[in-house]
């Protein structure tokens, strides 16, 4: 087996009396979309926080290709290839496509104190932005304000803006918030095809999404991993029909 | 040509074409009013930067104002008596060349600038405006209390620092001084705006944990922006103190911070000839309604409610039809 | 003896500011508001004072007054002005209500003119006492004192123990939580900032009795009221008090020391200016060094 890209261990992180996150261990494969699923209030978003640097833990460790991360701070892991989503969308509104993905580039480049060049005639940005707006398919639509979008064109523009990070894994925060049927089916199309660009670590609410895109799946409830495993296995784990699962089995 | 680009080269050249007019007709008052108008626009310029396009709203530009005013009158006295600043390490003396005073200027109101800003940049908000107000006022209360320079009377120094080859006495060569300095730093402005730089200050204003999730720390970014924003504003105050010839605590007094925003708010917050058409404003109304009534600030504050009440984008908004300036 | 006084000047000075900064403080928690036009309502409540107690010849009326008049312009800025910036950015905020010093400052020109007014006070509040220890200290001083730890001990009270300190609190933690609670959020809003406008006055009152009373007067207290409130974390009265004593002595203690330390290395009268402008300028050093620890000040909770 090859080496987890993100290798979680021991996480922990308490606010007052209520431990949000409590031993948390967590590993994400090369190739692979390891889904976290969970009830609302189960700590998914804290753990996500944790990850990507906005939050401190209290114990444990965050190892990313095998080094420690957790005492990066989050523009240093983003720069490092931990690529995110949000769960609302979050797009700078008044760029348009092309310097949304622009922004992106420059992030991975390390580089934004470039005072003269103008953006639009720096093909070290507009060369790879162009690509991954191409690889999304908003090509057409660089130049429209990002608040313009449709909410799907948004979800895919934030695609775009992880890929531009040339990111080693992804975080994705329930992307298929709020989409419709049909566009639901487009975005699980794109996400599948993302995993041979870099493994994915998909928070999400949408069953359906996760039972057709995981390889694997974890539970987490108040706070602690209660089943990892296959999504056969998940879907037959007693424990996780009972507390999770139990509504819709 | 686009509409806002119309509205900017109609801005300037009222501004210029006015100063112009008023040479032609012999009005050298008016084209010293020109004047006073350019290097408010270039305060208010300077502020932009930050505030506008940063999104930082400090309350303390009066600070890098004075410190450009107090570091020419201080040179130009020396030059004038004949005293070194300092022995030590080597001697350094006075100067009253304009070329000289700049990059000192410059240098002075950048490094302070630095020093301000990585204190005040550690809070955010509120606070934000509330730190860089007092740390204005610390300055304006040391030069009241620095007896050395004139304290609470200010400084006077009687003759404009000199200029190559321009008499800097004539007000239209005074004026087209000014004018070329806001003209350039406007060019710098909308350069930096459209390169990698700007493309980070904005975000970060827009959208601050988007940017740091692409790997960004405004932190920086933004410290670079109120230097910059500062070195721009401490040359308005240099040019200042050249046009009055006389700089004195109240170039640094919160009032003045207020002026240098009312000068980007008028104008249209995040546009770039923003505060150049604001600064005009002001003075005419300065002018013109000064000249009716004592309490025309009565006045000044009525204009500035309903701007910010009905019209936030500022005389550039409204002309624009698009509400507040962006990207 | 000399060190006890200035301690006795810094209380009383910080208990001018808390009366301030309190104001200052609840607008912002509560209404999420920075009011730049604070001060103004400290000079109208000086002016106000100082009319009444010229025309009654009575020091208490005018302090009354102070209140009443204060307490009416804030309300009547809240309704015109003011409650239409709630939703609006700091900018506009800090826009709005400079154009409204602007228009108060030059409207009370208009009226009273440049020259400053001085107040009169009543003989029993115009003597000295002598404190245990033999300290001569004057009366006036001494109530204004008083009247800030009662002031104080009044609004710890109303936060906690009124359904209106309640709501306030309310406020604070949630505001569209006291909207679905049925509670009247303009009514409150209306109270809660002439509330704050009526102990700004009865602070311009109490500083205009002892100084004098004159335009632009409201502004540098505002800005100190300002570090107060920064340093005490916004939205906390507690902070804001420990805040205020903490700027009232620093202040004193400087203005009191620095001119005879200085006077040690350097001319008197030079030592005097650069001791009053250094002791001017160590409350903001006490602000950064407070920021630097903690950026959003003692009791802040978030910025």
């Amino acid at each position: 087996m090859h080496d987890a890209i993100l290798d979680i261990r021991r996480l922990r992180k308490a606010f007052g009396a209520l431990t949000a996150t409590d031993d948390v261990s967590l590993t994400l494969y090369p190739g692979e979309i390891h889904a976290l699923i969970g009830p609302n209030g189960a700590g998914k978003s804290t753990l996500i926080k944790q990850i990507v640097g906005e939050l401190r833990p209290d114990a444990g460790e965050v190892r990313f290709e095998g080094q420690r991360i957790d005492g990066l701070d989050a523009a240093a892991r983003a720069r490092l290839g931990l690529a995110r989503s949000f769960q609302v969308s979050s797009v700078i509104p008044d760029f348009t496509v092309l310097q949304n993905v622009c922004l992106a580039v420059q992030g991975g480049s390390g580089r934004s104190f470039g005072f003269l060049r103008p953006i639009l005639s720096d093909s070290g940005l507009t060369e790879p932005a162009g690509f991954h707006i191409r690889q999304v398919g908003l090509d057409g639509r660089e130049q429209i304000a990002a608040g313009a979008l449709s909410h799907g064109e948004r979800r895919k523009l934030e695609v775009a803006m992880a890929l531009a990070l040339r990111p080693r894994a992804f975080l994705l925060d329930e992307p298929m918030a709020g989409m419709g049927t049909e566009g639901a089916g487009q975005l699980v199309s794109l996400l599948s095809g993302l995993r041979t660009e870099a493994p994915i670590l998909l928070v999400e609410h949408d069953m359906d999404a996760v039972f057709a895109l995981a390889d694997r799946i974890s539970v987490l409830v108040y706070g602690r991993i209660v089943a990892t495993g296959s999504v056969d296995e998940i879907r037959a784990n007693p424990e996780v029909r009972r507390s999770y699962l139990g509504e819709e089995a | 040509m686009s509409r806002i680009a119309v509205i900017n080269l109609a801005t300037l050249g009222l501004l210029i074409g006015g100063a112009l007019t008023a040479h032609l007709t012999g009005h050298a008052f008016l084209v010293t009013l020109a004047t006073k108008a350019a290097i408010f626009a270039l305060a208010g310029v300077g502020l932009n930067f930050a505030l506008g396009y940063g999104g930082l709203v400090s309350f303390g530009h009066a600070a890098f104002f004075g410190i450009g005013g107090y570091v020419t009158g201080i040179l130009a006295s020396h030059a004038m008596s004949g005293q070194p600043l300092t022995t030590l390490p080597y001697t350094m003396n006075g100067t009253n060349e304009m070329l000289a005073i700049w990059p000192m200027v410059l240098l002075v109101s950048g490094l302070a600038a630095l020093a301000i800003g990585a204190l005040s940049l550690r809070t955010s908000g509120v606070y934000f405006i509330m730190v860089t107000l007092a740390f204005a006022q610390m300055i304006y209360w040391f030069a009241v209390g620095w007896p050395a320079y004139g304290g609470e009377d200010g400084l006077s120094f009687y003759v404009r620092n000199a200029f190559p080859g321009v008499q800097t006495m004539q007000p239209l060569s005074w004026f087209l001084i000014c004018a070329g300095l806001l003209l350039m730093t406007l060019g710098f402005t909308a350069v930096v705006m459209r390169a990698r730089f700007g493309l980070a200050l904005q975000a970060a204003r827009r959208n601050t944990q988007r940017t740091v999730a692409v790997g960004i720390r405004p932190f920086g970014i933004r410290l670079t922006a109120f230097v910059l924003s500062a070195m721009i504003t401490g040359l308005a105050g240099s040019l200042y103190a050249d046009l009055n010839r006389f700089v004195s605590p109240a170039m640094l007094s919160w009032y003045m911070s207020g002026e240098i925003m009312v000068f980007v708010i008028l104008g249209g917050v995040g546009r770039l000839v923003g505060p150049v058409a604001g600064a005009m404003l002001f003075v005419t109304m300065e002018h013109l309604l000064g000249g009716i009534s004592d309490y025309w600030q009565v006045l000044l504050g009525l204009v500035l409610l309903g701007v910010v009440l009905w019209s936030p984008g500022g005389i550039v908004g409204m002309l624009s039809g698009r509400g507040r300036g962006h990207a | 003896m000399l060190l006890f006084e200035q301690l006795l000047n810094g209380l009383q000075y910080g208990m001018t500011l808390f009366l301030m900064a309190a104001g200052l403080t609840l607008v912002f928690g509560v209404m999420g508001l920075i009011n730049l036009a604070h001060g103004s309502l400290y000079m109208i409540g000086a002016f106000a004072c100082a009319v009444v107690t010229k025309a009654t010849g009575n020091f208490w009326l005018g302090a009354a007054g102070s209140l009443a008049a204060a307490a009416m312009a804030g309300a009547l800025i809240e309704m015109l002005v003011i409650r239409r910036l709630y939703s609006r950015d700091h900018l506009d905020q800090v826009l709005a209500t400079f154009a409204l010093i602007l228009i108060f400052s030059e409207g009370a020109r208009w009226l009273f003119g440049s020259f400053p007014l001085y107040l009169t006070l009543p003989p029993s509040l115009a003597g000295t006492v002598t404190l245990p220890g033999g300290l001569v200290y004057p009366v006036f001083r001494l109530g204004v004192i008083g009247l800030g730890i009662a002031i104080a001990a009044g609004l710890f009270w109303l936060m906690h123990n009124t359904r209106l300190g309640i709501r306030i609190r309310a406020g604070e933690a949630d505001r569209e939580m006291i909207g679905a609670l049925g509670v009247d959020i303009s009514i409150l809003y209306t109270l809660v900032f002439a509330l704050g406008a009526a102990l700004a006055g009865l602070a311009g009152a109490l500083v205009g009795a002892v100084q004098s009373v004159q335009v632009g007067m409201g502004e540098p207290v505002l800005i100190l009221a300002f570090v107060v409130v920064v340093i005490g974390g916004i939205g906390s009265i507690g902070g804001a008090l420990l805040s205020a004593l903490l700027v009232g002595m620093t202040d004193s203690l400087g203005r009191a020391l620095l001119p005879s330390l200085l006077a040690q290395v350097m001319p008197q009268a030079s030592a005097n200016t650069l001791g009053a402008s250094l002791a001017a300028m160590s409350v903001y050093i006490l602000m950064a060094a407070v920021l630097v620890w903690r950026p959003t000040g003692l009791f802040g909770a978030r910025a």
